[in-house]
């Protein structure tokens, strides 16, 4: 703890004294033009990836300035970009099951697959990841992922009773128990319990029905729907003991600061998401977009995406696993990111307790969302 | 009954209680923002000055504040030009349609901000102006004119009708009337009026939020760090926010109360 | 000798540039809005089409419904609460206190305006946190701990905190300008205290509190903030429909169905309430 606070402060007593400096010249207009050779890339992603503690190195070395525009949601996301000009980001981190409809809306430039490390990945389904190729063209390069599954508070449940989904019914947590406001992770994980397993975002009628029943049966125990920051803010100081929707990317930014909770795979099973980053279509600055993202993919890149600040998300590369390791084993044991380790990412897929998440097949994502207001009502 | 002094002490307890809850979240902020914790708890961290190190820090946030003052002068000037035309055609002229006229002006803050953020968003988009600091210049002095309008039309009230009169009867035209005789007489209000509106503008979210795309205001920067990586950076901000407003409405009241009480002698 | 052409110039100088800045600015993006209602979203691109689609999902769910009466009703609440809390402080300040006191006080008022309103309800969030200082406090006394966030007090804690000052600054300023000799007339007469404030105050200042409490309810009605952060969205507002379908799936014809119904009913709220500011009472002259 106090070792990954000084390296922080190190960093921040260097940085000040560059930003303090570049923080003046940028509030003055006219000196601000020195500045104008500096390249800006407007990316579009979850909170977190553009700020310093990524994308510091990369804008020094390289004379760039991201310019972060933040979403929660791929839904967020789609209409973010529908509704600005086109052409207005140049790099769009995506989660991967939106990929697709970035590409079909024509959002998105093709990414040559030589130039990235696909002979590094730790498991082979990152290499041909669905909804990031169109057949043999590839559009997304993954960059990171983490597991969903029962967040709670260790001092309310017990790892046992978090081993499942009916821990959110617990009696006891009534009025306790929140929502990451987004549909689709929670109506999967409702899925889930209902025991649809492999198929669960492919439902029938009847199974859709089934979901909606238990996901309403749930609605006693609920104390409200929360945001990103109030996600974090319900967990931290316990006003919500468990949450459903999340995982450790919530959580371990919690666990690092000492507070009692964790995450569990439930034996029902637990989500996967993925994020991968694109390339806005008709970019002018395609190539420096590419070196960031190659650099995002060397093992120095996954390290810090492994510890970024907001939240944290898994290496997909084995020289990013092993790096981490020998830079910050503390980090490393804690999301299980080491070979053997019980709950070790790469094991719980390949054991089958993973699923990628991915949109509703049988039901539009309106559909989905349509009832999620209807759920928040009742 | 009570009798009249025990009344008035009830009441002074009560008006405190009642600035006291005004008060709190505010009093609370500021000393937030000087507390260690990331995520304030009782008992209360150690005195730390991290926050406000890391906005000062972070381009970002310099970038909102140009982009704050940028977008705030600029309404203020629109709003104050509206209003005093408005006010000034209210004063002076009785005409038909005068009602839907001062309506149009004065139906915006009716109106929830979200609904007009809503509206502006999708308009602009279709203009093409959206996701400019522009867009959000227009925005906000369509809903800033009312207050600059009021203000200076309260002023021209206090103004003598026949003052004007005069003025045409020895031989100025309306223009140089205007020029030499209005303008200055509402000089302290429309000074007024451009603090009130800037200051209005800087701390409005909603319009800004949906409207402003990648340019960013101090409000929006709030907005996000609210949604997202939540910290006390947001009481630091806060602070500042705070500071600069109040600036701008004190320099407001004061130039308001002494040309008040200057043009009574 | 001036012709009336001249006239005409200065006047439209004046008088014109706001008609086309507010059509173009005001009127344009509202009635767009409603044009939109009709639009058709394919492919999260909205395209333009006159069906009435929207109206009829919309209108037809049950949760809207649900969410439109809460609205009201929660909003209704809060202004009476807001209106009802700053009369005695109101009272005072109009009646009891000095004019330097009162203008210092309306003053002092001024400023939550332009403090942010986010920060200050990220404030309310720590205080009435279960672990937070209000519990603390009360802990001491041997109280609690309350949950006080993610309920419908918390809601109503952050419409306050949007209306409070200004219900106390209009009543105050509404009260303060009413006729003394009035009121001593009424006192010499041998009407009591209370009666006063029933029989005179009141329907004096009848104007002045309605617009206060129309505010009070406004504001309250179009916020989103408080019932999503205090109060957890339990349950969601209009806005936060609003917002809702606005983030997903570009859904903008929805939010402006939701968004004109909200319209409509502050229109119908506002002019009544209008009306009855401005009715002149039964025999009065």
């Amino acid at each position: 703890m106090t070792k990954h606070k000084k390296t922080t402060s190190n960093q921040f007593i260097r940085r000040d004294v560059l930003r303090i400096g570049g923080g003046v010249a940028l509030s003055a207009p006219f000196v601000g033009r020195a500045w104008a050779e500096t390249v800006e890339i407007n990316m579009l992603a979850w909170y977190g990836h553009g700020e310093p503690d990524m994308v510091g190195a990369f804008e020094e070395a390289n004379n760039v300035k991201f310019v972060p525009k933040y979403y929660a949601g791929g839904d967020n996301m789609l209409a973010l970009i529908a509704q600005s000009p086109p052409g207005t980001y140049d790099i769009i981190l995506s989660d991967g099951e939106f990929v697709q409809q970035l590409n079909a809306a024509g959002y998105i430039e093709e990414l040559s697959a030589d130039d990235y490390p696909f002979d590094d990945m730790l498991h082979e389904d990152f290499t041909k990841f669905p909804g990031h190729w169109d057949g043999d063209k590839l559009y997304s390069m993954i960059l990171r992922g983490g597991h969903l599954g029962v967040s709670y508070n260790t001092t309310a449940m017990s790892a046992e009773e978090a081993s499942s989904y009916e821990g959110f019914w617990k009696p006891e947590l009534k009025g306790k128990v929140g929502h990451f406001d987004w549909h689709l992770p929670n109506l999967g994980m409702m899925s889930l319990k209902n025991g649809n397993g492999a198929s669960l975002w492919d439902l029938t009628d009847d199974q859709w029905s089934a979901v909606q029943e238990t996901t309403l049966s749930l609605r006693e125990q609920i104390g409200g729907y929360f945001d990103y920051g109030g996600t974090f803010n319900g967990l931290k100081n316990g006003e919500m003991q468990a949450m459903c929707g999340i995982g450790d990317w919530i959580t371990g930014v919690l666990e690092r600061d000492g507070a009692p909770v964790a995450s569990i795979i439930p034996k029902e099973g637990g989500i996967q998401f993925t994020e991968s980053y694109c390339i806005g279509k008709d970019s002018e600055k395609a190539d420096l977009v590419k070196s960031f993202i190659q650099y995002m993919m060397s093992p120095e890149g996954q390290v810090k995406s492994a510890q970024m600040l907001a939240y944290p998300g898994f290496c997909v590369t084995k020289g990013g696993r092993a790096l981490l390791q020998e830079v910050d084993a503390k980090e490393a044991e804690r999301s299980h990111q080491i070979d053997g380790m019980p709950n070790e990412p790469i094991a719980l897929i390949n054991e089958g307790r993973i699923h990628y998440r991915d949109i509703p097949q049988q039901q539009t994502l309106e559909d989905w969302n349509d009832f999620w207001s209807e759920y928040k009502n009742a | 009954m009570m009798s009249s002094k025990m009344l008035n002490i009830v009441l002074a307890l009560y008006v405190a209680l009642i600035f006291t809850f005004i008060f709190a979240p505010i009093l609370f902020s500021l000393v937030f923002s000087l507390n260690s914790q990331r995520f304030p708890t009782i008992p209360l961290g150690d005195i730390s000055t991290e926050w406000y190190a890391k906005i000062l820090t972070d381009p970002d946030v310099w970038e909102a504040v140009r982009n704050s003052i940028i977008v705030s002068t600029s309404s203020a000037v629109l709003a104050t030009t509206l209003g005093f035309c408005t006010a000034y055609t209210d004063f002076r002229y009785n005409f038909r349609f005068k009602g839907l006229y001062l309506a149009l002006i004065l139906l915006p803050p009716t109106i929830p901000l979200i609904i007009m953020a809503l509206a502006m968003l999708a308009w602009l988009s279709r203009l093409g102006l959206s996701g400019q600091l522009w867009s959000i210049i227009l925005a906000h002095s369509v809903l800033t004119a009312p207050f600059a309008m009021a203000i200076i039309r309260l002023r021209l009230h206090q103004m003598n009708p026949d003052l004007e009169a005069a003025a045409w009867n020895l031989g100025g035209s309306e223009w140089q009337t205007m020029r030499h005789v209005i303008l200055p007489f509402c000089a302290p209000a429309i000074v007024s009026a451009l603090c009130l509106t800037a200051a209005v503008s800087f701390d409005e979210f909603a319009v800004a939020w949906f409207v402003s795309g990648l340019n960013k205001t101090v409000p929006v920067v709030i907005l996000e760090i609210v949604q997202g990586n939540i910290d006390p950076q947001v009481n630091a901000i806060g602070t500042f926010v705070f500071l600069t407003s109040m600036t701008l409405v004190i320099i407001a009241q004061v130039i308001l109360f002494r040309r008040q009480t200057k043009s009574y002698s | 000798m001036r012709t009336k052409k001249t006239i005409d110039l200065y006047a439209l100088t004046w008088r014109v540039p706001i008609i086309l800045w507010q059509l173009l600015f005001f009127v344009g993006p509202v009635l767009f809005m409603v044009a939109i209602s009709f639009f058709v979203v394919k492919n999260y691109r909205m395209t333009e089409a006159f069906e009435v689609v929207n109206w009829q999902k919309m209108l037809s769910r049950g949760y809207f419904w649900d969410s439109y009466w809460y609205t009201l009703f929660i909003a209704s609440l809060s202004a009476s609460i807001a209106m009802l809390i700053a009369f005695p402080a109101a009272w005072a300040l109009a009646f009891r206190a000095s004019d330097r006191l009162r203008s210092w006080a309306v003053f002092l008022l001024i400023i939550p305006f332009f403090t942010s309103y986010l920060v200050r309800t990220f404030s309310w969030y720590v205080i009435l946190a279960e672990s937070g200082v209000l519990n603390a406090i009360l802990g001491f006394v041997g109280l609690g701990p309350f949950t006080m966030l993610n309920t419908h007090f918390g809601t109503i804690v952050g419409y306050l905190t949007l209306t409070l000052p200004l219900a106390v600054i209009l009543q105050t300023v509404t009260m303060a300008n009413i006729d003394k000799n009035l009121i001593e007339a009424a006192r010499n007469l041998g009407c009591k205290p209370l009666a006063t404030i029933w029989r005179v105050v009141l329907p004096l200042s009848k104007t002045g509190m309605i617009i206060a409490a129309l505010f009070c309810f406004i504001l309250a009605f179009g916020d989103f903030v408080a019932p999503f952060y205090l109060g957890g969205s339990q349950e969601p507002t209009l806005p936060i429909l609003i917002l809702d379908t606005t983030k997903s799936g570009q859904q903008w014809p929805r939010a402006a169905v939701v968004a004109i119904m909200m319209m409509l009913t502050l229109f119908t709220i506002a002019f009544t309430a209008i009306a009855l500011a401005y009715r002149k009472p039964k025999g009065s002259k």
